[in-house]
């Protein structure tokens, strides 16, 4: 992928996806600068997994275009492969491979997506995993792990194949209550490197911290987007404001 | 007539002497029967006509019997100027006949991986073929051990049917016996037992692999 900084790391355009008859996303509009950090929220069912899994062609769209650095998705095979496998992802319910250890995760796409011989990927992996703290669990299996170490793994894995965005997807929803800060704190420290980041969450604490811009949708459109300071203090959309109160109470 | 237990064990040396036969056409119709089904359900998920067309070949296979399959290879095919043998046609048709039901076990066990695996593999931009090998067919494995070597025992079971195409396994030979001697209990009963031993000789090592794969992988 060819990405020049001028250029923003996403640019959604005119979207629209229908599930059948259900217009799910619509008219979706957002720039992404390179380097910025984008939260999303708003209630549940109003598009934001839907939103997010367009960006890595997880879903098709009908109507609009969808553009990371300089390549449009679906314009052309190969260069859409490439810009998908630029693009990590991490789940709510995690998505490791039950059946591979820690390690083998997160070598698995380097080895045969890259290409890339087994000691340099291991070595690699390593590095992701102590940068998310568990250099020691690389030799368990994914079911040996408690959630917030499972969420890391898949942190690391996802670095593993050095991603110029990376899309969270309510990655503290499924974890217990202690654990959710030791993922925070993961993709806290990713942000202040500089990665581009779209998190679907709902900790606020973590998008007034974090975010530089939050967007709200509901019922499948943007309806208010802002920086973290203006959205939290004086939302402007009624929806917004009593989803923020359902939030706080 | 009695039976007669000295009798009996001097059959043994000459029906275990066809054991090897029983276990090549057993084991290449178990690999056989894997492959072609495996294929099949892949071709079956992946929709469209190829798809429809794989499903009503799966259950047309389930629904005849597998001595047609058997006689069909083995008498039609050379009308079409394909001249098999009887152990290669044995083989195949034990595969083909299979295949059916193993596609079915296959079905289930993908189906129960759950949606995210595959999308996490797509995310982190694994090709179809490396998913489908490296994170859908473990999974899938471990999901079925015990119904695949139900199967297996069950392609164990189904050598005798080669006796009609006259390849020299374990029943075929222990007829034989029967027809020289008009004794019929002795090497039949030897040929009976020799199968329950291989079929729980079988059980034994999928269960010994199931928990082997459930180990500490389990979900
Ligand atoms: N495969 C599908 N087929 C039909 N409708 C779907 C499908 N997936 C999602 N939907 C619908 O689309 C809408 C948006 O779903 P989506 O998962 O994007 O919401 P969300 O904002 O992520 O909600 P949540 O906070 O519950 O995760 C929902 O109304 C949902 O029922
Ligand atoms: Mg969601």
């Amino acid at each position: 992928m060819t990405q020049t900084d001028d250029k923003p790391a996403v640019q959604i355009a005119s979207l629209n996806k229908w599930y059948g008859a259900f217009h799910v996303l619509k008219e979706v509009n957002l720039t992404i600068p390179s380097g910025s950090r984008v939260v999303i929220c708003g209630p549940s069912g109003s598009g934001k997994s839907t939103l997010i899994r367009c960006l890595n062609g997880l879903e098709a769209y009908q109507q609009g275009t969808v553009t990371l650095g300089t390549i449009e998705l679906g314009a052309n095979a190969r260069e859409t492969v490439l810009a998908r496998r630029q693009t990590g992802m991490v789940f709510q319910s995690f998505n490791l491979f039950p059946h591979l250890t820690v390690l083998s995760n997160c070598t698995l796409a380097l080895r045969r997506v890259l290409r890339m011989p087994r000691n340099e990927a291991e070595s690699l992996a390593r590095h992701f995993l102590e940068k998310v703290r568990i250099p020691e669990q690389a030799t368990k299996y994914p079911a040996q792990l408690s959630g917030g170490q499972q969420q890391r793994v898949a942190i690391a894995r996802a670095l593993c194949m050095n991603p110029r965005l990376m899309l969270f997807d309510e990655p503290t929803s499924a974890l217990d209550p202690e654990m959710v800060k030791e993922v925070l704190d993961v993709m806290t420290g990713l942000a202040h490197e500089g990665m581009t980041m779209i998190c679907v969450t709902h900790e606020m604490g973590f998008a007034r911290e974090v975010a530089d811009q939050v967007v709200f949708m509901d019922q499948g459109s943007i309806v208010e987007q802002a920086s973290p300071v203006a959205f939290f203090s004086t939302p402007n959309h009624p929806r917004a404001r009593s989803f923020l109160n359902t939030l706080l109470h | 007539m009695q039976f007669d237990v000295a009798f009996a064990l001097s059959t043994v040396p000459t029906i275990l002497g066809a054991i090897g036969m029983t276990l090549l056409v057993a084991a290449s119709s178990c690999v056989g029967a894997s492959a072609i089904g495996f294929g099949f359900e892949l071709i079956r998920r992946s929709g469209g006509w190829g798809g429809l067309l794989v499903g009503f070949v799966i259950d047309f296979i389930r629904a005849t019997p597998v001595l047609v399959w058997l006689y069909c290879l083995y008498f039609i095919l050379p009308f079409y100027g394909i001249r098999l043998g009887a152990l290669a046609t044995g083989m195949i048709g034990l595969s083909l006949y299979y295949s059916g039901y193993l596609a079915e076990v296959f079905k289930a066990g993908i189906d129960a991986i759950p949606n995210g695996q595959a999308e996490a593999a797509k995310a982190l931009g694994l090709g179809r073929m490396d998913m489908t090998i490296f994170v859908i067919a473990p999974q899938m494995l471990r999901n079925i051990a015990a119904p695949m070597g139900n199967y297996f025992v069950s392609i164990l079971k189904a050598t005798p049917y080669l006796a009609v195409l006259a390849v020299p396994e374990m029943l075929g030979r222990a007829f034989d016996i029967a027809s020289d001697t008009y004794r019929y209990a002795e090497p039949l009963t030897v040929a009976g037992l020799i199968f329950l031993g291989l079929a729980l000789l079988i059980s034994q090592a999928i269960k010994r692999l199931e928990i082997r794969l459930l180990g500490p992988t389990a979900r």
